[in-house]
């Protein structure tokens, strides 16, 4: 039995379609209409957006207003990433979510995502790599095997964010920080404290990475107080240090680091 | 206060058999039939709990997953890993004595669920297993060889088998996984010797059943109310207590609109006949994934200066709840963790909600999240402290509603979440049974999928995501062991005794730790 429960008038064309359900979805996405794509354009609005960014110009997932996709050759492997994500990454499974349809539709809408074209990317990659250098960028960042570990490795950053999201973290990094840097306070007994990023937590013990680079292991029973600070990062802002010209170069510097593939 | 121990029940016709037990053993899911997670043992204490080592490690072969309770009975221990697989060690070594693996194909479904299996039943001398392809299986205690095995489920239909059974009165009593697959849940019991249905009790009723007209048109075909954590007995009373899951489709309600009996429930039924004799939903209508698929403790307690023979359960939608099981009266509910969704419970138990709540297109922010403020993690009863201890997942989800059409075999869901996993925690916290209360409250790194054990000698057991297996002071809450096992603790502690010396057992990653005092230290 079929049933389609948003639309229930539309029950019975849907059970003409009978055990030729998966075939269905096996179709050339191009060949996708307006209210297909629409559809699917609704459902990456509530679903992909957040991390996608809105017609998909990147935020703290890669932007997809690209004719290729890295990990999608073809339909059928973008299909198959928008229902069961890319394991060992940050994209997520949404095989809970979405119908067989619903998958080519919103297949079907990131590919045509990949006929917008693009606006001119402001700013100069080679002059942002001399300003990554300058600015002392990679005393905590890691590019292609040098650099420093207290934050992200940046190797490949262009090909995981967006634009958008590279320049929000140059800008107010508190806003942009990553999984696995939280930043933590803890408080000694004796009233000294130790800052900076959680390398792990058990329920007993904590690791702290500090602003210099070293891992202090910390029992929990012998602090007076240990703080998860949300909202903070230890990377300083960009914004007033380099012009608005200067942010652009930088952006697109990291944007054009995709790995060595 | 009487601790309603099973005892009396399992040994009754069958003192000579493999399985009369005795207050060192751990013969079921929850410790006994009240499911009180409790152990009778006074041997560890707060003062030599400090001393706790590990005595050995077993490692079963392959790599699933483990998220069982062992069993132990006569100098066995009963263990189980995913997809389908038992083995018996023996106690003191930690040795092999036989193994049992059910073939399961990659092809087979667990939609809305892992590849688990947590735990085994066990009478007479028969171990009983669920399995993940959808059948009842009975093996032979002494050698694993397999008896009999019977279907309970359709697995190409969503229909798995990941409970532990219950064996109670001769009779087998199993549940069924399969929630997100759009199935009709039911409880099924078997002959505990033949393997023959004796009765199935379905949670969702047909067409002019009572109940049935909380259901729209065909929607109860499809209406979910899976069983698929093990439930509780009261053998004086003759009534099995079972905890119902999420209708479906889960996060979107439209199909169904009216409260969708018996799903999000608590059904008490007639051990004999399967028959309904009370039912009390925690969370009519759930749009949320709240299923009630937690233990279901029995305790007899005096409240509001009355003596009463109660079952209390801290429900996955954020409140804790005390009823009369012989009637299924509501008594008293009250929050025990964050939660946005309900302003408070009405006379009745029903919640009074705060519009709004619902999943939606572009997602709603609600507390507790998917996963519940718990969920099949056990909780423990300790009749010495008069405290519940119940592991705690403090979270919020933004629930999104979707589309759904049902295809067998496939996910029937209608939404998802996104998790707010950075702003999440966890806890044991103990509830004080007379008054709803917390007591103490022991905070985790993050929410917890950890059982607790609670044992006689005044200590309270549990884990972490982390690793960490802990043991804290029953009354206080204070920590005074830990040790880092190095995988996440996703099981139920349990406790059992070597020739009189107390051990502790827990499943920490893919492997089972044993321990005991060391008095050579």
């Amino acid at each position: 039995m079929r049933r389609l429960v948003a639309a229930p008038a539309l029950s019975i064309a849907i059970a003409l379609l009978g055990s030729t359900a998966g075939a269905q979805f096996d179709r050339r996405l191009s060949a996708a209409g307006t209210s297909d794509l629409a559809a699917g354009r609704r459902i990456f609005d509530a679903q992909c957006a957040w991390c996608h960014g809105a017609n998909g110009t990147g935020g703290t997932g890669p932007g997809l207003q690209r004719p290729t996709l890295g990990h999608a050759a073809n339909d059928a492997a973008l299909v198959q990433i928008v229902r069961n994500g890319i394991p060992g990454t940050e994209m997520p499974s949404f095989a809970i979510a979405l119908t067989d349809r619903m998958a080519w539709q919103t297949a079907a809408y990131v590919r045509s995502l990949g006929r917008v074209r693009p606006g001119p990317q402001p700013g100069d990659p080679q002059r942002g790599a001399a300003l990554y250098e300058s600015s002392g960028c990679a005393s905590c960042h890691v590019v292609k095997g040098r650099g420093g570990p207290l934050g992200p490795e940046l190797t490949r950053v262009g090909a995981l964010r967006g634009a958008p999201y590279l320049r929000d973290a140059l800008v107010t990094p508190a806003a942009a920080h990553p999984p696995g840097y939280l930043v933590v306070r803890a408080v000694k007994a004796d009233g000294s404290e130790i800052r900076g990023v959680r390398v792990n937590e058990d329920v007993f013990w904590i690791l702290i990475r500090d602003g210099g680079g070293v891992v202090h292991t910390l029992e929990k029973s012998t602090l007076a107080k240990v703080e998860r600070e949300l909202e903070a990062s230890l990377m300083p802002s960009y914004a007033s240090r380099l012009s608005g010209a200067e942010l652009d170069d930088l952006v697109a510097y990291l944007a054009s680091l995709r790995g060595e593939r | 206060m009487r601790i309603r121990a099973a005892t009396a029940v399992l040994v009754g016709a069958t003192v000579a058999s493999t399985f009369a037990q005795s207050s060192s053993d751990w013969t079921t899911y929850s410790g006994s039939f009240a499911s009180h997670r409790f152990s009778p043992l006074q041997q560890l204490t707060p003062s030599n709990a400090p001393r706790l080592r590990p005595a050995w490690v077993y490692q079963p072969p392959g790599t699933g997953l483990v998220e069982m309770t062992p069993l132990v009975v006569n100098g066995v221990m009963y263990v189980t890993w995913g997809p389908t697989a038992v083995a018996a060690l023996e106690i003191k070594s930690g040795r092999t004595i036989w193994e049992w693996t059910r073939p399961i194909a990659p092809s087979v479904l667990n939609l809305g669920f892992p590849r688990v299996n947590r735990g085994v039943a066990l009478l007479e001398n028969t171990v009983y297993v669920g399995t993940l392809d959808g059948y009842l299986a009975a093996l032979d205690a002494k050698s694993g060889a397999e008896r009999w095995i019977v279907p309970v489920g359709d697995n190409p239909t969503g229909h798995a088998v990941t409970a532990a059974p219950l064996a109670v009165d001769g009779k087998v009593i199993v549940g069924i996984s399969g929630g997100e697959a759009g199935i009709r849940g039911y409880l099924d019991a078997f002959d505990a010797r033949t393997g023959q249905q004796l009765w199935r009790f379905w949670t969702i009723p047909s067409p002019g059943e009572p109940g049935s007209n909380t259901w729209p048109g065909d929607s109860w075909v499809h209406g979910g109310g899976a069983t698929w954590l093990t439930g509780s007995y009261d053998p004086a009373l003759k009534l099995l207590y079972w905890g119902t899951g999420n209708p479906g489709p889960d996060w979107n309600g439209d199909s169904r609109v009216g409260d969708n009996l018996y799903t999000s429930s608590l059904v008490a039924l007639d051990i004999e006949t399967g028959k309904l004799r009370w039912h009390f939903q925690f969370t009519p209508h759930d749009v949320h994934d709240w299923d009630a698929n937690q233990i279901p403790v029995l305790v007899d307690a005096e409240i509001a200066g009355r003596p009463r023979s109660l079952v209390v359960m801290a429900n996955r939608n954020g409140f804790f709840y005390v009823l009369d099981r012989r009637t299924g009266e509501y008594l008293r509910g009250t929050p025990y963790a964050k939660q946005t969704w309900a302003k408070g419970l009405d006379e009745r138990g029903r919640p009074i909600l705060i519009p709004g709540m619902e999943p939606s297109e572009k997602g709603t922010l609600v507390y507790p999240s998917l996963q519940g403020a718990t969920n099949w993690a056990s909780p423990a009863y300790s009749p010495a402290t008069g405290l519940l201890y119940v592991p705690v997942r403090e979270m919020g989800s933004v629930y999104y509603k979707t589309a759904v059409e049902y295809r067998p075999g496939t996910y029937y869901t209608g939404g998802s979440e996104k998790r707010l996993d950075e702003e999440s925690w966890g806890a044991v916290r103990a509830l004080d049974l007379k008054t709803g209360r917390q007591v103490w409250d022991f905070a985790l790194p993050s929410p917890t999928w950890a059982g607790v054990l609670a044992t006689a000698g005044g200590l309270v057991f549990s884990g972490s995501n982390e690793g960490n297996f802990f043991a804290l002071d029953a009354a206080t809450g204070k920590p005074l062991w830990q040790f880092q096992t190095g995988g996440a603790i996703r099981s139920g502690p349990m406790s059992f005794a070597i020739d009189g010396r107390q051990h502790v057992a827990v499943a920490a990653g893919r492997a089972i730790f044993v321990f005991a005092v060391d008095d050579r230290s």
